[in-house]
């Protein structure tokens, strides 16, 4: 429903906005004050449930980040920082892991954390009644949690994880209350507790849920700008599906920070001086389509690289994100730091693809103008997630649509939601697809090129949908997943990612989009540097 | 009455589950939960959705039939406790827009019957443009004249009558053409039959006509279209509700069958198939009311 509304809608906004509105300078004061309420309006779908271990996606990162804590976190840098855990080691054999917790931290239940918190969030994680995915999968090497002294932690894994810090630093592993996770799914899931800055209070269905501060907290992340409790003294998170009437809001002053803001939105407001952009491109994985390569016609490596050359991504990212969206020719997020870009591969290029078409022997055309081969012509089904999609990158997949046409390849872009989608990728039944990936660190390419990830869950979902099945890129992988040492490592990682580019399995379109949107009288609002989500912690009013 | 709520029950079921997704998803986090094997099968017998899909529809018909419409899965709460708490919102969103609906069509009808030529031919553009008017279209354009240009009202819906303002409008002005257009045919038929003249010989003023005779002629349709209103309401709610974040049976429903939670949609749809049902019924005695002939015969 929103994609229908919003082409309409982006042609409005921008027609308002020129039309003016009036720009108010905000009082600009530089120290903190305390107090007031901040409202955020998320365009993020409502979540089922609060506590992230439940499921585990983004809409609970966003959230949850406001009330609960990870063991680790990472600064702008890409370095892991302390958070609850103030220092770790890893043993030599790198079978176990021993976190060190910070002192004197408490749940806002009363209850003290301690190692035996830290086992017990594990085993809730790893529990099948919990349900989870995303922090089940993060902690698969994870055997259990043991306390060799009053305040150390200790992992054992099964084989060593040089991705654990990692994926420690995500929402999707914060520590709750040992206590409260006793208590029934349903009550946990409405009001989870942690050692966040901000409590749980009230959650009202398809509307809000109220946040308050933790006036006793003490347990801030290493890159936090002040200790103590926090400056605002309560958040109303309201869920505002729609795009349009989310910047409504926002300009109306009902809300004070919005995201998921959409590229003409974003251009709209570079002109007040009401508003203020911040940029966070999600970690993980960069956006980009990937090309099936387990079936004709891209089982054959000159197919997929003629229709790389045959996408005019360039001019199509430049026109449909207005400048917002930079292109990316990486298989990782430009947040992280051991992510390669080969522009060189990725050129525009119709002529090349013609003669690589050619010597594929997809050298004759239809009257349609489409290249065929022994009477087949060169069709390529495109299911696409409309709700993973933004419209803009929709948009931008009909303009590839175009331009690959030039070459004589067929797209059928077939737009679908969410279930009907994973259906068809489940079947096997796409040429092209493009979804996005979320995950802290390099070991999102063990998740998205790993042989062993081109087999379906049974509930038909998988990452490869590029179905890569190469045993090099497989060893790579593998091997760089054990490795304490980080230049090594590095260097498998970027050996890995040169396979996969030079493989034309994925063609890269630009970082996965984040961007939020907020008043001026916001101060101190950042995203954290692990999954992008915003933490309100540093934030404070200046009304 | 029971049999159209069992079929309307029975179409709903095979038809939301002939739809590619797995029900066992929505009940694991959604879509692509990366569940694994054994939390699937563990929710597959949990929900009984590892039995033959006859089997559950036979289940379920039992269930409902004791006024049991299960728990929804993904909010893993009873659905009647769902659709209770939305049910309020959504209703008075209806009710309310089905009245303002129809004192702009009764003006509207009035002015353009009265007003002579002008007055009718203006009447018929903003009657055709106002029925033609998609919801989604004419809820931002509110808000942007209302909210983003004037700041006269909040662009999402907040506490108080005023946040109900121009959802209301929303839904309100498609509805008030119909109506309206239906209306001013009756009234222009009326004036012009044999019991009007009839009034006017023995006396009657122009507004008395109007009132008393053309007006109860021209709510008979407008009556009979009351149930078709309802349903097309219910309908634009999914949208308003959306834009106007207001919370409601129609956002319910949208998000229940993104996320195939089938106890969630075979619930709101059979509340709504039997609101229909009551609209309709009170129609029929409306029209009774209105109508002398009905009561005779």
């Amino acid at each position: 429903m929103k994609r229908v509304v919003s082409p309409v809608v982006s042609i409005l906004a921008v027609a308002l906005v020129a039309a003016g509105c009036t720009a108010a300078t905000a009082p600009t004061g530089t120290k903190p004050v305390s107090g007031g309420t901040l409202v955020y309006a998320t365009g993020d779908a409502e979540p089922t449930c609060l506590d992230p271990h439940v499921g585990g996606n983004y809409p609970q990162a966003l959230i949850a980040s406001q009330y609960l804590e990870s063991l680790v976190s990472k600064n702008t840098a890409g370095e892991i920082i302390p958070w609850l855990a103030t220092k770790w080691s890893e043993a030599p054999d790198g079978l176990s892991w021993d976190f060190t917790l910070k002192k004197d931290v408490k749940f806002t239940d009363g209850t003290a954390l301690t190692p035996e918190t830290i086992a017990a969030n594990v085993a809730h994680v790893q529990d099948p009644a919990t349900t989870s995915s995303t922090g089940y999968l993060a902690l698969q090497k994870v055997t259990g949690v043991t306390a060799p002294s009053a305040d150390v932690a200790r992992f054992t894994l099964s084989t060593p994880d040089s991705a654990l810090l990692d994926s420690l630093s995500q929402p999707w592993l914060a520590i709750e209350s040992a206590t409260a996770l006793k208590r029934s799914q349903a009550v946990n899931c409405e009001s989870p507790v942690g050692t966040g800055p901000f409590i749980v209070t009230k959650w009202t269905r398809q509307q809000s849920v109220s946040l308050v501060r933790n006036d006793s907290y003490s347990s801030p992340p290493a890159d936090a700008t002040h200790s103590g409790p926090a400056y605002l003294k309560a958040i109303d998170w309201r869920f505002l599906p729609d795009s349009a009437s989310r910047y409504a809001a926002l300009q109306a002053g009902t809300v004070d920070v919005i995201d998921n803001v959409q590229p003409d939105t974003l251009v709209a407001a570079k002109g007040s001086a009401d508003l203020v952009t911040l940029d966070a491109p999600r970690p993980g994985a960069s956006n980009r389509i990937e090309l099936n390569s387990s079936i004709a016609p891209f089982d054959d490596v000159r197919v997929r690289e003629a229709f790389i050359r045959s996408a005019n991504v360039n001019d199509a990212v430049t026109t449909l994100f207005f400048g917002t969206a930079k292109r990316s020719y990486s298989a990782l997020s430009s947040v992280e730091k051991s992510g390669i870009s080969e522009p060189s591969l990725f050129t525009y290029d119709q002529k090349a693809a013609a003669k690589l078409l050619d010597e594929a022997g997809w050298s004759t055309k239809n009257a349609d103008g489409y290249r065929t081969k022994n009477g087949a012509v060169l069709e390529l089904s495109f299911p696409v997630s409309t709700n993973q999609s933004i419209p803009a990158e929709q948009s931008l997949f009909e303009q590839l649509q175009a331009t690959s046409k030039q070459a004589g390849f067929k797209v059928d872009l077939k737009p679908l939601d969410l279930s009907s989608w994973y259906g068809a990728l489940g079947k096997n039944l796409y040429n092209l697809v493009s979804a996005p990936y979320t995950k802290v660190g390099p070991d999102v390419l063990r998740t998205l090129f790993d042989s062993a990830g081109t087999k379906p869950a049974p509930s038909g979902y998988f990452a490869n949908h590029s179905q890569v099945k190469d045993p090099a890129l497989d060893a790579l992988l593998e091997k760089a997943a054990t490795l304490s040492d980080a230049a090594e490592r590095l260097s498998l990682y970027k050996k890995a990612q040169k396979i996969v580019l030079e493989g034309f399995y994925i063609l890269p379109l630009y970082d996965q989009q984040n961007h939020y949107l907020h008043r001026s009288v916001v101060k101190g609002l950042r995203a954290m540097p692990t999954v992008s989500t915003p933490t309100m912690y540093d934030s404070w009013l200046s009304r | 009455m029971a049999f159209v709520l069992w079929a309307v029950a029975t179409v709903t079921f095979f038809a939301i589950r002939l739809i590619p997704g797995d029900p066992a998803e929505a009940i694991l986090g959604g879509p692509g939960s990366q569940a694994s094997a054994a939390a699937l099968a563990q929710a597959r017998a949990d929900y009984g959705l590892d039995q033959p899909l006859f089997v559950q529809y036979l289940h379920y018909l039992g269930r409902m039939l004791r006024g049991d419409l299960g728990t929804s899965y993904a909010l893993k709460q009873p659905v009647l406790a769902v659709v209770g708490e939305n049910l309020g919102g959504t209703l008075l969103l209806a009710v309310v827009s089905l009245i303002v609906a129809a004192a702009i069509a009764l003006a509207l009808a009035a002015w353009s019957a009265q007003g002579g030529r002008v007055a009718s031919g203006v009447s018929w553009l903003l009657e055709v443009i106002a029925a033609a008017v998609p919801h989604f279209w004419l809820a931002i354009s509110l808000i942007l004249l209302f909210s983003t240009t004037l700041g006269w009202l909040p662009p999402v819906s907040v506490p108080g009558p005023i946040g109900l303002v121009l959802p209301i409008l929303t839904l309100a002005l498609p509805l008030s053409g119909f109506l309206a257009q239906v209306m001013r045919e009756s009234i222009l038929d009326a004036i012009a039959s044999p019991f009007v003249l009839a009034a006017r010989t023995r006396g009657e003023g122009s507004g008395g006509v109007f009132w008393r005779h053309a007006l109860r002629h021209a709510a008979i349709p407008a009556i009979g279209l009351a149930g078709w209103a309802f349903g097309s309401l219910i309908s634009g709610a999914v949208v308003v509700e959306t834009i106007f974040a207001r919370p409601g049976l129609g956002r319910s429903l949208l998000t229940a069958v993104q996320q195939r939670d089938v106890p969630l949609v075979l619930g709101v749809v059979l509340v709504v198939a039997l609101g229909y049902m009551l609209v309709t019924t009170l129609t029929d005695l409306a029209d009774r009311l209105v109508d002398p002939r009905l009561r005779a015969s």
